[in-house]
């Protein structure tokens, strides 16, 4: 079977007042990789579920070949031969990956047994034939992220799919996991499949689209064809200033940081063992200086979330000491740690913020009734104002839920809360775990400048990305963590291979 | 399929009464149906039964009696709610809170002025109904037990709690208490209205309304009552932000406890004097309704009581001619129908296309 066109002829979607695509045209051909791009909000989501069907159109058709998709559900667009993966992935956890992957379209026998078997062999002959190799056998929880990733595409192929739409898919991945991905994506495409990306990375555009479609607040503002490897018609600046509407943002100046600066952050011997037993920090030892922006890099699982926690106060039997200022506040509650040493955790949705209540509850957060000695009582109106202005955070209304903002102003409210709550100069912390994950340039820019702001008043700053080339725009250090260690100290020069190496563990050349 | 027609704007003010007016229509319907199997010609039934509630002052001073313990439980039951905890619990805090207040009203010095009198019998009506909320509270914020199986338990186990103290403890051979000290009796609404004469109303209805608009305004203004709610919305991350999940859920737990055993108020102080087994009994899940269908508004809750405890009475008013658990019927058919118009009203009206949903919520940056 041939991979379907996937054409979207004046397409708009509305959710109730909010029209999230307006008259959207887009065309996905075979033997492409079509990158959507845009910021938070923009719509490519929502443009990518109506061409798998999730989403029926308000208005316009949706073609895939030569007639209308309908009815518009993800059954009957697989049937054509149109998949989708999913941000969030929809796995069983408990079932093994096999099982997974013949979820809905089980091989039966006589009397309605399952047939693993056939299920096995033909999972095996799509995985041969694309290098999507994953353990089937294996429990699906048990697998890295990278490979779940792997059996969801293996899961759309299965199913028959030869248009394959993935949203945001490298956003959980390590960039060697994203250029594996791509890799197999570019094999699929040369094998005649319609591949869809939508994504946030602009790298991942320049280096591996074929062609690129950029949404701004529901309107396809961009549809180009896309020279890979940086010759192409349009320059990184152009595809910014398409995706903001504007001039890009003013690069960011790394403060500047005195080389004798006093010590505020010190981490000595952390360790943390899990309840099953597992080491998941090693003495870890780590000191900040005043002003400084220390980034630490690290394939996902090596320790990166536990250290954030340990630090946070969230994991009671972690042993070590954590000093700021001269605080020691190794045996202090979440509650006292707070006070000089601001933490944003990695999942906003799941740590960070409580979507049903209003953004002025979500921005005080923890700080009710706080009293520092001798100062007056917590002013709550005027740290809501404060924070709103100081972040710049949209809309201004702290009424509004703050499940109704973008993931970028979310991610504002989060940052906002840890960092102003700190006093200025050599006497707090702040540990920020993927600061700007999902979140769009314009805001992303923001939240740079804030915590260079921060480190300019004097505050020590621990910055956890699974994005390197944030880290080397930041941090004016990079320490590499594997395996709960930290393993490496680097430049903030190095190379994104270099610091891949330390990640991996192989030497340096 | 591309013809799906626009969503047509809605009347902004019908949108949310839609539901109310669609089950109201509903149970009338249902009741006539009821009827009719019982032999009677239509609408007497419902003739019959508003004559006997809010067709008489007596009739409204007996349903605004059957809804006071409801408003009690209602809001007992929010609290925990918003606190992310499903109390099931008030059945249990309700009969010993009220076993516990009769038997201190009983023994008080018969001479107690009755602002005293009534404040210790609540004290100790709330403080057990809050004794007993506190075994599942400590279970769930220490061991993480559900609440939900150690409240249902701890329901059986007051259930037969409650006889085995009142024969042997307290040696009373009618399966009830004492009559309390006449200071401890409320003060009956007719006193104030001469025309609900005869009507069992106290001034508990009233205080329960005040309470309804307090426990508002504890969950949206005070620090504690707000912690609450956010633990509700998001434990994990309240957590993260160094509040005492812990001790906020058990507070949330003593204080829905607390507000369950102080319906005795209702029953015990308001209405018999005394409390006797069984009393107050279907109020704890008579509750979780009302607070279901009022929506988390303090006047949401109280209308639901009053349309409970009208149902109830009008069980009684119509019993001559339809079995009064005719009415228990209605008030299961309410919930059902409320919860199907809250869905529909929640859809657009005019999408005609069934709406495929992906196979796990991706509710976040939909859209995006």
């Amino acid at each position: 079977m041939d991979a379907p066109v996937i054409r979207l002829d004046a397409v708009t979607r509305r959710f109730g007042d909010f029209t999230a695509v307006s008259a959207a045209e887009a065309t996905l051909s075979p033997g492409e990789i079509h990158a959507i791009v845009g910021e938070n909000g923009a719509g490519k989501s929502t443009l990518l579920k109506l061409a798998a069907g999730v989403l029926a159109p308000s208005a316009g058709r949706v073609l895939v070949g030569d007639d209308a998709l309908s009815p518009a559900t993800p059954a009957e667009a697989i049937r054509r031969g149109v998949g989708m993966v999913h941000q969030h992935f929809m796995l069983v956890a408990a079932f093994t990956a096999l099982e997974n992957l013949m979820l809905g379209a089980e091989p039966v026998r006589s009397w309605g047994r399952l047939d693993l078997a056939s299920a096995r062999e033909k999972a095996q002959a799509i995985a041969d034939r694309t290098g999507l190799q994953v353990p089937l056998d294996a429990v699906t929880e048990t697998l890295s992220v990278g490979e779940r990733q792997r059996l969801e595409i293996l899961r759309v192929l299965y199913r028959g799919a030869r248009a394959i739409l993935l949203d945001e898919p490298t956003a959980v991945l390590s960039p060697l996991e994203a250029d594996e991905l791509y890799t197999t994506l570019r094999a699929l495409a040369d094998d005649g499949a319609t591949i869809a990306v939508v994504t946030h990375r602009l790298d991942e555009v320049a280096r591996f689209a074929d062609r690129v479609t950029v949404m701004r607040r529901g309107k396809v503002v961009l549809a180009r064809p896309y020279a890979r490897a940086g010759a192409g018609e349009i320059r990184g600046g152009d595809l910014t200033r398409a995706i903001m509407g504007g001039e890009p943002p003013l690069p960011f100046a790394r403060p500047a940081m005195a080389k004798d600066a006093a010590i505020v952050l010190e981490i000595k011997g952390l360790s943390l063992t899990d309840a099953g037993g597992q080491r998941r920090l090693r003495a870890v030892d780590l000191t900040v200086r005043q002003g400084e922006i220390v980034g630490i890099a690290g394939i996902e699982g090596n320790g990166q979330s536990e250290l954030v926690r340990a630090l946070a106060g969230l994991e009671p039997g972690a042993t070590g000491r954590v000093a700021v200022g001269d605080r020691d506040l190794s045996r202090l509650s979440v509650r006292a740690r707070r006070a000089s040493l601001g933490v944003v955790l990695e999942d906003r949705h799941e740590e960070g913020l409580c979507q049903e209540a209003t953004v002025g509850d979500n921005l005080v957060l923890g700080d009710l009734g706080d009293r520092r000695d001798g100062a007056p009582a917590f002013d709550e109106a005027a740290a809501i104002t404060r924070r709103m202005q100081r972040f710049d955070i949209h809309p201004a209304d702290p009424a509004r839920l703050a499940g109704e903002l973008s993931g970028g102003n979310q991610q504002k409210i989060v940052i906002a809360r840890a960092l102003d709550r700190l006093p200025r100069g050599p006497r707090s912390a702040a540990v920020l775990a993927q600061p700007t994950r999902g979140v769009d340039v314009g805001a992303a820019a923001a939240i740079h400048a804030a915590i260079g702001e921060a480190a300019a008043s004097g505050i020590a700053v621990v910055i956890i990305s699974a994005d390197l080339a944030e880290l080397r725009k930041l941090a004016h250090r990079i320490v590499v963590m594997r395996r709960g260690e930290i393993v490496q100290s680097l430049s903030p020069e190095a190379t994104e291979t270099e610091i891949g190496r330390a990640m991996l563990g192989q030497e340096a050349a | 399929m591309s013809a799906t027609p626009d969503e047509a704007p809605e009347p902004p003010v019908l949108r949310p009464l839609l539901p109310a007016l669609l089950a109201l229509f509903g149970i009338i319907l249902l009741l006539n149906l009821i009827s009719f199997a019982f032999g009677q010609a239509p609408l007497t039934t419902l003739r019959l039964a508003l004559a006997g509630t809010w067709g008489t002052p007596y009739g409204i001073g007996q349903v605004l009696f059957k809804s006071t313990p409801l408003i009690f439980t209602a809001l007992a039951f929010e609290i925990a709610l918003r606190s992310g905890l499903f109390n099931i619990g008030a059945e249990g805090q309700v009969a010993l809170g009220s076993l516990a207040g009769g038997v201190v009203g009983a023994h008080l010095p018969a001479g107690t002025p009755w602002p005293l009198a009534i404040t210790i019998c609540v004290l100790a009506a709330a403080l057990t109904g809050a004794g007993v909320a506190l075994i599942p509270a400590v279970m769930r914020a220490r061991l993480g037990v559900h609440e939900i199986i150690s409240t249902i338990m701890l329901n059986r186990i007051v259930e037969v709690l409650l006889p085995f103290l009142l024969v042997t403890v307290l040696g009373a051979a009618a399966l009830r208490t004492v009559e309390v000290v006449p200071g401890a009796a409320l003060l009956k609404l007719d006193a104030v209205f001469p025309a609900l004469r005869g009507s069992a109303a106290s001034v508990a209805f009233p205080l329960a309304v005040g309470l309804a608009f307090g426990v508002d305004a504890l969950l949206r203004r005070t620090r504690r009552g707000r912690e609450m709610r956010w633990i509700g919305i998001n434990a994990a991350a309240c957590r993260a932000e160094g509040i005492d999940v812990s001790r906020r859920l058990v507070q949330a737990m003593l204080l829905s406890g607390a507000i369950a055993g102080a319906a005795m108020v209702a029953t015990v102080l308001g209405y018999k004097g005394y409390y006797e087994l069984g009393l107050g009994a279907g109020a704890g899940f008579t509750g979780i309704a009302v607070a279901l269908l009022g929506r988390g508004h303090p006047l949401g809750i109280v209308i639901a009581a009053l349309l409970f405890g009208t149902l109830q009475q009008a069980g009684l008013a119509v019993n001559a001619r339809v079995p009064k658990e005719a009415m228990d019927v209605l008030a299961a058919a309410v919930i059902l129908l409320v919860a199907v118009a809250n869905r529909a009203a929640a859809k657009p009206l005019t999408q005609v296309t069934p709406v495929v949903a992906p196979p796990a919520p991706a509710s976040e940056e939909a859209a995006s």
